[in-house]
């Protein structure tokens, strides 16, 4: 792990990103423009009006076959610069800490960490019936500073994650440790 | 409102006659692609850097890097073949 040391005795336990199912929400669009040009002219022959347009889809010509290879690859390009984005993004839980590495864009990167012994309360929200099925949920986890918040949308399995940071909770009131 | 079917536009081929001597449509279109094709180069450049960075040791890391060349070049191939021919 490039993006922080581990302290001395420090040892990642589990390492998560979104639920899978966030990143397929995230892939639809790319699966429809991907599609478009091949459903298109299936669609347009249901309405009559706009059938001669289904002749600009024909992909015999090799000037159409430019424009749809150069439309697949951006396409392409799209999906596969959302599936770098997912997987640059994680949440990892050490027996010290948790680490949230946030890749916003390109060379845009924060990695924040709070030490398990800041933390006072963890909750775990789960929303609605897709969130239940699927066991997507938030973790917000609240330190004793009532504005320091870390929040974990989107995790698989709330309440696994919420059990393992409370089994790595220091019991004692000992401070945190140094370079906090 | 009126009941004519729409009509499907025309192709612009006048614009081609404003293209300067000796340069062609498909050449035009081949360029067009040349600039589409770095603009994916750059893309992919900054992606894999960002991938061996941060995700060096992760197992997804190669296999992703080699899926997007392999798609990416096989579309690239597909594209340029229409190109190939107009050119000849």
């Amino acid at each position: 792990m490039k993006e922080f040391e581990l302290e001395p005795g420090e040892h990642v336990v589990l390492e998560v990103r979104k639920h899978w199912f966030l990143f397929l929400a995230e892939l639809l669009p790319y699966a429809i423009m991907a599609v478009a040009p091949f459903a298109l002219p299936g669609i347009f022959s249901y309405a009559p009006p706009l059938a001669p347009y289904a002749a600009f889809l024909d992909f015999s010509t090799p000037l159409a076959r430019a424009a749809l290879g150069v439309w697949l690859l951006v396409v392409w390009t799209g999906a596969w610069g959302a599936f770098t984005k997912y997987f640059l993004n994680a949440w990892v839980l050490t027996s010290q800490r948790i680490v949230n590495i946030k890749q916003h864009r390109f060379f845009s990167r924060s990695v924040s960490s709070l030490f398990l012994s800041r933390i006072q309360d963890v909750t775990t929200d789960v929303h609605g019936i897709l969130s239940s099925l699927l066991g997507i949920g938030t973790i917000k986890a609240q330190t004793a500073a009532e504005d320091v918040q870390f929040v974990m949308a989107g995790i698989p399995r709330p309440e696994m994650m919420r059990d393992l940071i409370l089994k790595y909770v220091p019991e004692d009131d000992s401070p945190p440790p140094a370079g906090v | 409102m009126s009941d004519e079917p729409l009509q499907p536009f025309s192709p612009p081929t006048s614009l081609a006659g404003l293209l300067p001597e000796g340069v062609s449509a498909g050449v035009l279109v081949e360029w067009a692609l040349y600039i589409v094709f770095a603009f994916w180069a750059i893309f992919t450049i900054i992606a894999i850097y960002h991938w061996l960075k941060y995700s060096h040791a992760s197992w997804v890391a190669f296999p992703a890097i080699g899926v997007h060349l392999f798609v990416s070049i096989t579309l690239m191939a597909y594209a340029l073949s229409g190109v190939i021919i107009v050119s000849l």
